[in-house]
């Protein structure tokens, strides 16, 4: 068994789309061990807003048979450039979904921070072999904080004391 | 309603407007922790870190076979 997630990072890969994988599967790669790491079932995908790349994203997914969703209903075709402009110019988030449980938001909002400056410092890290580009853990947590949703606010208490207690040497 | 059970509930109701209200704030400490993090080999670009999803699906699995035992009075 392997992460549902690898063919599409390597569909994305193939088509050159630029994303960076955010949210708590983000900072789950950075974990130090598995104290700090959360049952999470999604992955969030930071992308710029530029349509053409946006229908890159899209188009892997179909390589791939996967599922588009916009607001529960299914994406609609032809999945072209007209759509993707009415997409990013409502920063609409299209959500992935396949096997294995499968689930993948395409965000084009990412609180707090534009894509470029997200972009400019983030990580490659590998998975099944392919490269994923990672947001810095401190742009995840800042993220978070500035969202302020009480999801968010309960992984930021959480993970804040569980990297205390793994770090921080007991006096 | 046993008092046991208006007791556990109370507490539910405690622990949601807690979690209602409830705001984090960054702290110097924290981020000094995050900055820790991220300087580790393990995060250094290139890293494999295929072995997250591992876990965690082991992770997943270990609750298949849960099972709720009646307390003991």
């Amino acid at each position: 068994m392997t992460d549902p997630f690898v063919p599409l990072a390597r569909a994305l890969a193939a088509r050159g789309v630029r994303y960076v994988l955010i949210g708590v599967s983000g900072a789950n790669f950075y974990a130090p061990s598995g104290g700090a790491r959360f049952v999470t079932e999604d992955y969030d995908l930071f992308l710029p807003l530029d349509a053409r790349n946006l229908v890159n994203a899209w188009a892997a997914c179909d390589d791939l048979g996967l599922e588009l969703w916009l607001s529960n209903e299914p994406l609609d075709k032809p999945r072209d450039k007209w759509l993707a402009d009415h997409i990013v110019e409502r920063r609409a988030v299209t959500r992935v979904t396949g096997p294995e449980a499968l689930q993948v938001d395409f965000t084009l909002v990412m609180k707090g921070f534009e894509f470029g400056t997200v972009w400019n410092e983030h990580r490659v890290f590998l998975t099944g072999g392919v490269q994923v580009p990672t947001a810095r853990l401190v742009h995840i947590v800042t993220s978070k904080q500035a969202a302020g949703r009480l999801k968010d606010n309960l992984f930021l208490a959480t993970h804040h004391d569980a990297l205390e207690q793994l770090l921080k040497k007991p006096d | 309603m046993t008092p046991e059970l208006e007791e556990v509930l109370r507490g539910l109701e405690r622990a949601t407007a807690f979690a209602k209200s409830y705001r984090f704030e960054m702290t110097e400490d924290y981020l000094q922790l995050i900055a820790q993090v991220e300087a580790m080999p393990r995060n250094q670009p290139g890293t494999d870190k295929s072995y997250v999803w591992r876990a965690q699906r082991a992770y997943k699995e270990s609750f298949k076979n849960v099972r709720l035992l009646p307390r003991e009075p």
